[in-house]
């Protein structure tokens, strides 16, 4: 990460724009046994009181990079119920990486979102269409096979 | 001019800097060998 990813130009602007970075080194095993990591790299997205967001195990080069921590900014937006937030960095996740491995988590998370901010379950099953059609072997599409059950 | 992520060592004053920016920590373990 350190060699290829980190240097990235884009990436260090996401970074810079959208979190506070942190690195921590394997010789502190009390933060490592606290979240439990076990391996490098180990990447976590935490709200400010320090819970879990998103987690990523091994190296991302930087077009999966970006496109995994826009998803990971999205859930810290989507579990703080900012919606339009939320829907915004998934949709950047989309628009710029749309055959990224990240792109299907954010067509689920999309539809989540859109579904938890309208109380319209049709968001729901857009997403599972969607993921179907584009993604047919995401483990996120079969996530979203309940919403298929979902009148259109 | 090489660019760099700004990285904090330290897990609280990040949480801290967190509240203020009202922006999420991203937290990088890594092995430095």
């Amino acid at each position: 990460m350190g060699a290829v990813t980190y240097p990235n130009e884009k990436v260090v602007k996401f970074v810079d724009y959208n979190f506070v970075p942190v690195q921590i080194e394997t010789s502190d095993t009390a933060l490592m046994e606290q979240f439990k990591v076990s391996w490098t790299p180990t990447i976590i997205v935490l709200d400010p009181d320090g819970n879990e967001v998103h987690r990523v195990v091994g190296f991302l080069a930087p077009e999966e990079f970006l496109p995994t921590f826009m998803v990971g900014k999205g859930k810290y937006y989507f579990n703080a119920e900012m919606h339009p937030e939320a829907q915004g960095m998934f949709a950047e996740a989309l628009e710029n990486y749309p055959n990224s491995d990240a792109a299907a988590e954010a067509v689920f998370f999309m539809g989540v979102s859109r579904y938890k901010m309208t109380h319209d379950p049709k968001p729901l099953r857009e997403a599972y269409e969607t993921l179907t059609a584009k993604f047919p072997g995401s483990e996120w599409t079969k996530r979203a096979a309940p919403y298929r059950l979902i009148p259109g | 001019m090489s660019l760099n992520i700004c990285w904090l060592n330290d897990l609280a004053k990040a949480q801290a800097s967190a509240r203020t920016a009202k922006k999420p920590v991203l937290l990088d373990f890594f092995n430095p060998k």
